[in-house]
């Protein structure tokens, strides 16, 4: 699932790796929590008595009973995402699609993000509040997945993708709300290690998903007698169960909200974002060509693993279930690479040199998968680890060519692209498979990370000219930083 | 910026290079025949008639006899004269009697022949569907007793089709092209053929099953002089722009000594479609038994071909099962198509198409002459910014 990876990148808490407006946030956190512990001491704190450390919201014990809730929250919209890539060929055979419509489910999620991106941060700031933004967005991701489930049982294909469009509108604006609530609740240390927490969580949502989907419907198809729609609607309805439960947590989460809010006197968390449509013209050269890579650098990730499971089972005549495992290996390895290569992408620097490394990994990855008979285990974790390196190096970039009040412009225009170039080569996936079969796929997926790789080898080039310095080791970045402040002095 | 300038180049260099390796990268067999063909009518009740289609190359000849006296046969004799023929004593054919009613004259120039059989279509109950192919057969459908229609001529095209009984609803039709020269086919699984040989496709069509999970097995037979089609060589391929999501191909190859030289061929890939116009998701696989010997004579009284040409002809049989475990049944769409490839010689080899050729080298290529041209342009603007004046005069 395209997550918000910029408000995860960084797991090792770099000042100046924090983005602005994460900053922003931190500092109005701060400035709010040594406002009301100066007013502690002149205010009643209610009933007078202390609190057990579990209930005590400014106690560690509380704020990890939280953590846990935040972690869950997200897990069921990551759970339901991929249900399709992992329910592949039956939904295929039960519902009677071919290839381009199959994929048409991977596109509706991503049409309303291509608008949404822009408004989350607006909407929690300004209409919901984060509390009830949460739990309208938890409420819309699963309703979406019970509608998606009821199309299948009633076998109406255009039901699905009516919920997978539902879904979609809840799924990408909830992890807004998720990174805002972890801002709002671990500012300082901690953050960073929440950040990865989260991620991690996510991974395993999809992980879990691919694995265990096929064996869910196995065992529903032999307790209703046979496989067809019916059976396909009541695993993804089983499915749903776990967006069930990420709106429950989401309800916990806003009663315990409110609660800190009442006892510790602190303001509601705020995104921080502010979007400017104008701010579109002043971009830089260099950051169109970083949108570039975005968009068709993921291109050729996602509706790739969204489909996987078939091209797995034909050209490579695994079982469906080893074709399932091996299409998920991409968010096994990402979980724990993320912060590993994150660690090492803040260490060094580099920033472009990194993005190179991942791109033309990621190009020999889909080669060998196109031209060879070789294990496909080699290429896909060759993905996996290409695919975590480039979110640590490429979303940081953002951050170094933007002022900091366009940031938030910038990145939701970064994802609004990203999720149109989703919704387009998702269709166009499906419908290369159906007429020219999978070499040409795979060939169409290389070209794409070719014209990602033409745009890094620009961004060098027009970098140097330049003198922006995205490609500067850490060590440089650093005492540049050092000299300005003092210059500032 | 001098990239701009170099890509546009570079764009016009690719169209040159890909045009030209056209022939090259399009399986290389240029060689062409001129086609002949000639109907043998038959007016007995008993039906069946013979067609020759006679294709002449430089210094080659190859005949293609399609027969549909008993179990339909394509026999292909390959000589190495331009002006050989046929001869054939038409009512000792027709009698079945005897060999030899048909001769391929001169007959010192017969280089090579081989011929298959469609003799049987077997059907049975896959009840528990695992598609084995082991068990619960229902008599099997003689193709030697099917009822066959008049035979369809067009261009190079004859189709020709057959019910087991004279009322019956359904049919197994069979296709046969003969080609004068390489080429490609319209519909999957769009087999790349040669000068050198035929394509054949099969199909069900109609014909009532006789349980809701039925799956059907056809029997082929090939028969050869001294050499007939003995091993069957299963290729992977990387490229499945033709046959969307097939990776193999399958080659059934008569080799001398188990030696490489390959005199003759059947090849197909391991699908067939279920509806006429196929789409992806109409694919099903089809698998292959082992070739077995099996007897000469029972195959010569089944095919009056067979018997007209060979005095004593060695057969081996070969099953084709359509479907594998969890595949739909034929009772779906009550439409089976399978196509297969005979001929002389090597099989043709697939390669790619150009569009993929071009995409990869100008996918690969851009970003090369991209890092190049940059590299050249800031060496000479880091230069020009060396050899320069660092200061100008202030008036």
């Amino acid at each position: 699932m395209p997550l918000k990876e910029w408000l995860h990148f960084d797991d090792k808490c770099e000042e100046g790796s924090v983005p602005a407006f994460l900053k922003q946030q931190l500092n109005m956190a701060d400035f709010e929590e040594r406002r009301s512990l100066l007013g502690d001491e002149n205010e009643d704190r209610g009933p007078g008595r202390p609190l057990p450390a579990i209930c005590d919201p400014s106690h560690v014990l509380h704020r990890v009973v939280v953590l846990i809730f935040m972690c869950f929250l997200g897990f069921g919209s990551y759970f339901c995402y991929d249900n399709p890539a992992a329910l592949q060929t039956q939904v295929i055979q039960d519902m009677n699609l071919n290839t381009a419509e199959f994929m048409q489910l991977y596109a509706w999620y991503s049409w309303p993000n291509v608008v949404l991106c822009f408004l989350g941060g607006f909407l929690i700031d300004r209409v919901f509040g984060i509390r009830l933004g949460t739990i309208i967005f938890s409420l819309f991701v699963c309703v979406g997945q019970v509608i998606f489930a009821a199309g299948a049982w009633s076998n109406h294909f255009w039901l699905m993708e009516a919920g997978r469009f539902v879904f979609g509108i809840g799924g990408e604006s909830l992890a807004v709300a998720q990174n805002t609530y972890a801002v709002n609740w671990f500012k300082g240390k901690e953050l960073n290690l929440v950040f990865g927490l989260q991620l991690s969580m996510a991974r395993l949502g999809s992980t879990v998903n691919m694995n265990i989907m096929g064996w869910v419907y196995s065992k529903v198809a032999v307790a209703v007698g046979s496989s067809g729609h019916t059976t396909l609607g009541i695993s993804l309805m089983i499915a749903a169960g776990t967006c069930v439960f990420s709106l429950i947590c989401a309800l916990v989460l806003g009663f315990l909200d409110k609660r800190a809010e009442r006892i510790l006197h602190k303001e509601q968390g705020r995104t921080g974002e502010v979007i400017k449509l104008t701010d579109v013209k002043d971009f830089s050269l260099s950051l169109w060509l970083i949108f570039i890579i975005c968009v068709f650098y993921y291109v050729a990730i996602f509706p790739f693993i969204g489909q996987g499971q078939v091209f797995f089972i034909e050209k490579f005549n695994f079982s469906p279930a080893q074709a399932r495992a091996v299409n998920s290996i991409v968010y096994i390895i990402s979980a724990p690479a993320s912060p590993i290569l994150g660690f090492i992408v803040d260490k060094t620097g580099r920033n472009i040199g990194w993005v190179f490394a991942a791109v033309i990994a990621t190009l020999c990855a889909h080669m060998m998968l196109a031209f060879t008979f070789w294990n496909p285990w080699i290429a896909m974790s060759l993905l996996g680890v290409s695919y975590s390196l480039l979110a640590c190096a490429l979303w940081p970039m953002v951050a170094f060519v933007v002022p900091e009040h366009q940031l938030g412009t910038a990145y939701g225009f970064m994802q609004s692209i990203q999720n149109l170039g989703l919704a387009v080569i998702a269709i166009a996936v499906g419908v290369i498979v159906d007429i020219r079969g999978y070499l040409v796929l795979e060939v169409f997926f290389c070209a794409c990370i070719c014209i990602a790789l033409m745009a890094v080898v620009g961004l060098y080039f027009v970098d140097y000219l330049k003198g922006e310095g995205l490609n500067r080791s850490a060590a440089e970045r650093a005492k540049l930083q050092k000299e300005t402040a003092e210059h500032a002095e | 910026m001098a990239p701009a300038g170099t890509g546009g180049i570079f764009v016009i260099l690719v169209i040159f290079v890909f045009s030209s390796c056209e022939s090259l990268f399009s399986g290389g067999d240029s060689y062409k025949r001129e086609l002949t063909v000639k109907l043998y009518p038959n007016s007995t009740p008993s039906g069946g008639e013979l067609l020759h289609v006679r294709a002449v190359g430089g210094n080659d000849t190859l005949h293609s006899l399609f027969c549909s006296q008993g179990a339909p046969t394509l026999l292909l004799v390959h000589t190495n004269s331009n002006s050989s023929t046929v001869e054939v004593n038409w009512p000792e054919f027709l009698a079945r009697n005897t060999s030899g009613s048909l001769k391929v004259e001169p007959q010192s120039s017969i280089l090579y022949s081989t011929a298959i059989v469609f003799s049987r279509l077997l059907e049975y109950n896959d009840e528990n569907d695992t598609a084995e192919a082991k068990s619960n057969f229902f008599p099997a459908y003689e193709l030697k007793d099917f009822i066959w229609a008049q035979m369809n001529l067009s261009d190079s095209t004859v189709t020709l089709c057959g019910s087991p009984t004279r009322s019956g609803n359904g049919s197994l039709c069979l296709q046969l092209s003969v080609f004068g020269s390489e080429g490609r086919a319209d519909l999957w699984p769009r087999l790349l053929h040669s000068a050198n040989s035929s394509q054949l496709e099969v199909w069900l069509n109609g014909l009532p099953p006789r349980s809701i999970m039925s799956r059907f097995v056809l029997e082929l037979q090939a028969v050869g002089g001294a050499y007939p089609l003995s091993r069957v060589n299963v290729h992977q391929f990387i490229d499945d722009e033709y046959t969307p999501s097939i990776f193999q191909v399958s080659q059934w190859v008569s080799s001398p000594n188990n030696g490489s030289d390959v005199l003759g061929f059947a090849q197909w890939k391991p699908v067939a479609y279920r509806t006429p116009h196929a789409t992806l998701e109409d694919a099903t696989p089809c698998r292959n038994s082992d070739p077995q010997q099996q007897s000469g004579n029972s195959t010569s009284a089944s095919s009056a071909l067979i018997k007209a040409f060979y005095s004593d002809p060695a057969a081996i049989g070969l099953n084709v099962s359509f479907g594998i475990a969890g595949e739909p049944y034929y009772n779906s769409t009550m439409f089976l198509s399978w196509t297969m490839l005979v001929g002389i010689g090597s099989p043709p080899v697939d390669s790619f198409s150009p569009m993929v050729i071009g995409i990869l080298t100008a996918g690969l290529g851009i970003p090369i002459l991209l890092l190049l041209g940059g590299g050249v342009y800031v060496l000479i603007a880091k230069k020009r910014e060396s050899s320069g004046t660092g200061y100008e005069p202030i008036n």
